[in-house]
């Protein structure tokens, strides 16, 4: 009775016209996956962040796997609209989910051979995983939780020490972490991730301030003699330090590329557009407070790293994928007619898309702005200049009240 | 088309039923439960054991005999996980004042202290149950720690699992406010080796 059962189940299943509807029917569902949080971009930079929470919070239409992406948009709208507490919510639940992409899901894999990657659980690159602990470090240290952040920092390092080629140029969260040590005393640590971060660098000049005050405290007597060299004319000082989070301009999106060879064979590969952020000068007003000098990441160019840095895996994939769905036409054309299996080809041809998922609602460009002030109460403006452009922004930023030895966080995006 | 409707609602039911148990039980206080490398709630309790017996078997609150005040100014989390200290300082307090040796400031509760005293001398209460201003008792130490750890993941190689170890070490003293020595300082460790699967279901 079993066996009989078995047997008219599975026979449903060969027959050609329901495999075909099934893969049609795949091809329906992938192709809707990603419509909830491509909308929600689109109102996010149209300047309504608030109807764009309203529809991440509708989450995923079919499914988990753009999970983690619900999760990160998230995040950054929620940083973007004050409510610091909310974005690490949702940013802690995509670090976690992130651990647990860790381990290699057979099923999903292998479901991905015969259709495409959007068939898989978005996992994040490795700079997106980066990001998750600079923003949970930036909403940590604005609400004054700074224990958390230097644990987010700790956990951002993991990340760089996992990828260092690949997310080399983040030089934004590198800094951000060297300021979690720093602001608790570990000063040991803020010195080893600033001169990590000197070797890296265009030019030393933007921490060698930081290199030679916490090497002094160290007593590395060499290490002041070479550094002090690089510090700046007319360094500022000040009883009290303001510091910035500047987020200007998009990242770029993942683009789809394709290359075909007849009969039907098609590799499907994601791409980032080669388009970086303009980096402003940013003056403060009053003029008489200075900043130390800035530091800036284009997070364009560390996603296109990030993406160079699995080139070897998604081609390795790819073709796997191209020799597993031409077997299968070939095995519909041996078994049925020409037409099954010139409908098999169109079909896998069709299903064969590049993943384009990614983090949209990131800035193109993060910048680490710090001013040096006297304790008191102030009140100041953003100026920033962009280079070739005659238009120039000013910003004014909340009044505030600072005292001496105080650092002081701000979010700006603009 | 009889048999293949019965196959296929069968093994529909089967998939749904199979996925949907719910199981629990009851965790004893004393029983240590791991599930990773991380920071556990019986690590905690080892933590607090270690610490206490530390305490009140070596100087100064060994010859104490006249139940020293101490003032908990918390353990700095130098971890690299979200691991809320505050629980240890309440577990470390509650031991502790148990013993019946020491007694402890409530220094979280000194601003609804100032709010309360405040109100009683507002006006509307009676002038004979006011509680009398500036009857405090100053602390003679303070309590304090930093809890650290170190990961090291096993170096990648061909392999279907991976293992990490976790360290982890309190350090906590109690130090004399009047002369600013520390009087007493102590650590406790957890050292733990789990591994993970690289593939699962």
């Amino acid at each position: 009775m079993l066996i009989s059962l078995l047997q008219a189940g599975f026979a449903f299943v060969r027959r050609p016209g329901f495999r075909y509807f099934i893969l049609f029917l795949l091809l329906l569902c992938l192709g809707g996956c990603a419509g909830r949080l491509n909308k929600a971009s689109a109102r996010y930079y149209a300047g309504q962040p608030q109807q764009a929470l309203e529809l991440l919070e509708k989450g995923d239409h079919l499914g988990k796997r753009n999970q983690l992406l619900f999760l990160l948009e998230k995040g950054v709208v929620y940083h973007q609209l004050g409510d610091y507490q909310e974005s690490i919510q949702q940013l802690l639940q995509a670090a976690q989910l992130i651990d647990q992409f860790e381990m290699l899901s057979v099923t999903e894999q292998a479901g991905s051979l015969v259709t495409n990657e959007w068939m898989t659980r978005y996992k994040g690159e490795y700079s997106e995983r980066l990001w998750v602990h600079s923003y949970l470090m930036m909403n940590y240290l604005l609400l004054g939780q700074y224990d958390d952040a230097l644990v987010e920092a700790k956990q951002a390092l993991e990340r760089l020490e996992k990828h260092p080629k690949a997310l080399q140029r983040a030089y934004f969260t590198r800094a951000l972490i060297a300021l979690c040590f720093a602001n608790l005393a570990e000063d040991n640590d803020a010195y080893l991730v600033y001169r990590q971060l000197a070797d890296d660098l265009p030019s030393p000049v933007t921490v060698a301030a930081d290199i030679v005050r916490y090497a002094d405290r160290l007593g590395m007597v060499d290490e002041v003699e070479k550094y002090r060299s690089f510090l700046p004319r007319n360094l500022p000082a000040g009883e009290a330090e303001l510091v910035l989070f500047v987020a200007n301009g998009r990242i770029p999106e993942k683009r789809p590329g394709n290359v075909v060879l007849p009969p039907s064979i098609r590799f499907a590969f994601p791409y980032y557009s080669k388009r970086t952020t303009p980096r402003p000068r940013m003056t403060i007003l009053p003029e008489k407070w200075k900043s130390l000098p800035p530091v800036s990441s284009d997070l364009g160019t560390v996603a296109r790293d990030s993406l160079a840095a699995r080139k070897t895996r998604i081609i390795a994939k790819e073709t796997l994928r191209v020799a597993t769905k031409e077997a299968i036409a070939q095995s519909v054309g041996n078994k049925n007619d020409a037409a099954a299996e010139a409908i098999m080809r169109v079909t896998l041809f069709l299903l064969e898309e590049p993943d384009t998922r990614s983090w949209k609602t990131l800035p193109g460009r993060l910048t680490l702005l710090r001013i040096l002030l006297p304790a008191g109460h102030h009140k100041l403006q953003l100026k920033l200049n962009f280079p070739g452009i005659y238009e120039q922004h000013t910003i004014d930023l909340p009044e505030f009240e600072i005292r001496q030895g105080q650092r002081m966080f701000r979010s700006i995006r603009y | 088309m009889k048999k293949t409707l019965l196959f296929w609602s069968g093994l529909l039911i089967f998939l749904l039923l199979s996925g949907c148990t719910v199981t629990t039980r009851e965790v004893g206080s004393d029983e240590k439960v791991i599930y990773d490398e991380g920071y556990h709630f019986s690590d905690k309790k080892a933590i607090v054991d270690d610490m206490v017996k530390s305490l009140l078997s070596r100087p100064p609150l060994l010859i104490a005999t006249d139940r020293p005040v101490i003032i908990v100014y918390g353990i700095a989390n130098r971890t690299g996980e979200h691991i809320s200290t505050s629980a240890i300082t309440d577990d470390l307090r509650q031991a502790l004042l148990n013993t019946g040796r020491v007694r402890f400031i409530n220094e979280t509760q000194r601003k609804n202290i100032e709010r309360e005293t405040s109100y009683q001398y507002g006006g509307n209460v009676a002038a004979e149950t006011r509680i009398q201003k500036a009857r405090q008792i100053g602390a003679k130490y303070m309590l304090t720690g930093t809890l650290r750890s170190i990961k090291k993941d096993q170096p990648r190689q061909f392999r279907l699992k991976k293992k990490t170890l976790m360290y982890y070490s309190l350090n906590m003293e109690l130090t004399d406010l009047q002369t600013g020595l520390i009087e007493w300082a102590d650590s406790t460790e957890v050292i733990r080796e789990a591994s993970k699967p690289f593939i699962g279901w």
